[in-house]
């Protein structure tokens, strides 16, 4: 399936290159339109740009959490965490210390691999359910770390504000296409490595430890090792995803951060098939479109503001029911 | 001392509210193995079904009590039926994953029922022991009864309210503990908690067994609900939070464990109130949460099997 230059690999990808070309051009045929008193029911061109970004995000923190919960096999409730610390390391640099956003992106990286291992110590012997109730409670304690400690935050309800954006030469990357192109190039970097991960001797040793964790300690893994491994990697990518939300979004919050995040992120990994890269990406396209779009749909209904969340429930006992190794792929 | 009379009645109203809902997660854990995420939201809907009962319907609230424990037995049931039952054999992540969807469902269809708003039972619907009483501004005599509450030696006052919670607790717990240990539906629960497939090849019938833990474990819950909306505020999320910290309570008892869950619940309420009151420098207020929390990370690291669990409960984690 790798290396095809076939006529629709290549459409494809031309496509996902000058996706904000077509898009501005959508934007420039409307506003020709609208001198002739013709209003297309289309949302603009630029604000779907925005809503792809956010998507893209959503699709980096999907393949980060597939190497736990897809790779290893165990299940990650607190994936938000990480996202959490990439977010504060990158921003309290950015505001306090002035730090420029290229000297904390790999800041933050590092960072997130560190509290992944920190996080990692002590639940390497913990398997299945207990696993996924450590990893819980420890993103929801970061959560009230960033909500109560004042001092640290410099601001209530952890609010940073202000963060400047990230600059090229001089240029603020503040318009749609340049955040669309950034999240691109973090996405491709994060899919190679972890695709030429899994297909090397560190993905074996995971998969081997998510099908039989004794049978591969005989076989000679490091169980330790390799699972350390991966709670760093995929911490670290947790944090990269923070790190670009900081000064994409110039204001983040304990509120970006709640417990509902990482199930948003869990069924995005859970719809395409645990353990597929691949799937990770398309469950988290379908469900990143589905909720920007019921997003759109529901700002007219304040009072049904739930609906979303209430879909991911629904979406996830579905699935568990009638596909419980995701709508797309098989397990690998 | 007064302060410290005042926090360790607060602390046991707390703690008795936890066990009842520690006790709804610990039973499902004992039966199927299975952390019942959506336990917190069965507490939540009770404390809303009384609410639209005693609001809506105008019933007393000694009607509504009965009624709300009754519909969410039926929606545990109901849960029960629809998602689990038809995981019973598949993966334990994968009811896992089930229990937290059906969690995120409920949840959230609360607040489009309901709205997000916190709320508190209309005190004039509550019969009269149970308002919020204004404690008297002079030290009364102890075992003086006002008309909300008694005067304590030492200063403090125990309101009628926090005195029936307190004492309804006590009396569902024991009730519990008879039918498991005293009635033929409670061998039948031990026997499925022992071993599933050898009480179902003695004649047992293992689903209706389920069925009931989770009828029985949903209307101690929705007691709670009830008695969290009497004695402070209901809103759609009150099911998460509360819901962790009885299921750290659970934990703490050794899953699977009824007694356990009972003191763990007492256990939490104490480290929670105390915690809160006494951290020095407002820490305690904003961690109030956490403290649960940590308690229950502690003791999964440490000692995953309880204070009190059985050391073969830890093999199957």
């Amino acid at each position: 399936m790798q290396d095809k230059l076939t006529a629709k690999n290549i459409i494809f990808g031309l496509l996902i290159c000058f996706f904000p070309l077509l898009m501005y051009a959508v934007d420039y045929i409307s506003l020709l339109l609208s001198y002739r008193d013709i209003y297309l029911p289309t949302p603009s061109g630029d604000y779907i740009l925005y809503s792809v970004v956010q998507i893209g995000l959503y699709t980096l923190l999907a393949v980060g959490l597939n190497i736990v919960c897809g790779f290893t096999g165990l299940l990650d409730l607190g994936y938000v965490g990480f996202y959490l610390v990439g977010g504060y390391t990158a921003g309290l640099l950015m505001v306090r210390f002035g730090f420029s956003y290229w000297m904390v992106l790999p800041l933050a990286v590092l960072n997130g691999a560190l509290w992944g291992l920190l996080r990692g110590a002590p639940t390497l012997r913990l398997t299945g359910d207990y696993f996924a109730i450590v990893t819980f409670g420890f993103a929801e304690l970061l959560f009230r770390i960033v909500k109560n400690e004042i001092w640290l935050i410099g601001d209530i309800n952890g609010f940073v504000k202000n963060i400047p954006r990230a600059t090229i030469f001089g240029m603020e990357l503040d318009q749609n296409w340049h955040h669309y192109y950034h999240i691109l190039i973090l996405l491709a970097l994060v899919i190679f490595v972890t695709y030429r991960l899994q297909h090397s001797r560190v993905g074996r040793a995971w998969v081997a430890i998510r099908e039989d964790e004794q049978a591969a300690a005989s076989m000679g893994i490091d169980i330790s090792r390799y699972k350390s491994l991966a709670f760093a990697v995929s911490a670290a990518i947790g944090a990269l995803g923070g790190a670009f939300l900081a000064p994409w979004s110039s204001i983040i919050s304990a509120r970006s951060f709640e417990f509902w995040e990482s199930i948003l992120v869990l069924c995005m990994v859970i719809l395409g098939g645990k353990g597929s890269i691949k799937g990770s990406v398309i469950g988290a396209i379908i469900l990143g479109s589905l909720s920007e779009i019921l997003r759109e749909v529901l700002s007219n209904f304040p009072q049904f503001g739930g609906a979303r969340y209430l879909m991911f429930g629904v979406i996830l006992v579905v699935l568990m029911r009638y596909r419980p190794d995701g709508l797309i792929f098989k397990k690998v | 001392m007064e302060q410290f009379s005042q926090q360790l009645i607060n602390a046991l109203v707390l703690g008795g509210i936890y066990a009842l809902i520690a006790v709804g997660y610990t039973m499902v854990y004992g039966i199927i193995q299975l952390i019942n995420f959506a336990h917190g939201e069965i507490f939540m809907f009770g404390a809303y079904f009384a609410f639209t009962l005693i609001t809506v319907f105008n019933l007393p609230f000694w009607v509504a009590l009965p009624i709300s424990m009754l519909l969410c037995a039926g929606i545990g049931v109901l849960m029960d039926l629809v998602a689990y039952r038809p995981l019973r054999n598949a993966a334990r992540l994968s009811a896992l994953i089930t229990a937290i969807g059906v969690s995120i469902g409920l949840q959230n269809l609360a607040r489009i029922i309901w709205g997000a708003r916190q709320r508190p039972f209309p005190s004039e619907t509550l019969p009269a022991f149970l308002r919020q009483g204004i404690p008297p501004i002079e030290a009364l005599p102890a075992f003086t009864l006002t008309e909300t509450a008694i005067a304590l030696p030492g200063g403090a006052y125990l309101p009628y309210r926090d005195l029936s919670i307190i004492l309804l607790a006590l009396i569902l717990m024991i009730a519990l503990n008879r039918l498991v240990s005293l009635t033929k539906i409670g061998k039948a629960m031990r026997a499925c908690a022992q071993d599933r497939v050898a009480a179902n090849l003695m004649g047992i019938n293992t689903n209706k067994v389920i069925a009931i833990t989770f009828a029985i474990g949903s209307a101690l819950g929705a007691v709670a609900g009830v008695m969290v909306g009497v004695r402070e505020i209901i809103e759609p999320t009150m099911g998460y939070y509360k819901g962790v910290a009885a299921f750290a309570a659970a934990v703490l008892g050794g899953i699977g464990n009824i007694t356990g869950a009972m003191l763990g619940g007492l256990l939490i309420g104490f480290a929670e109130v105390f915690g809160a009151g006494y951290i020095p420098y407002g820490y305690g207020s904003g961690y109030r949460v956490a403290i649960a929390y940590i308690v229950m990370i502690i003791v999964i690291i440490i000692r995953p099997t309880g204070m009190f669990g059985k050391s073969t409960t830890g093999t199957r984690a």
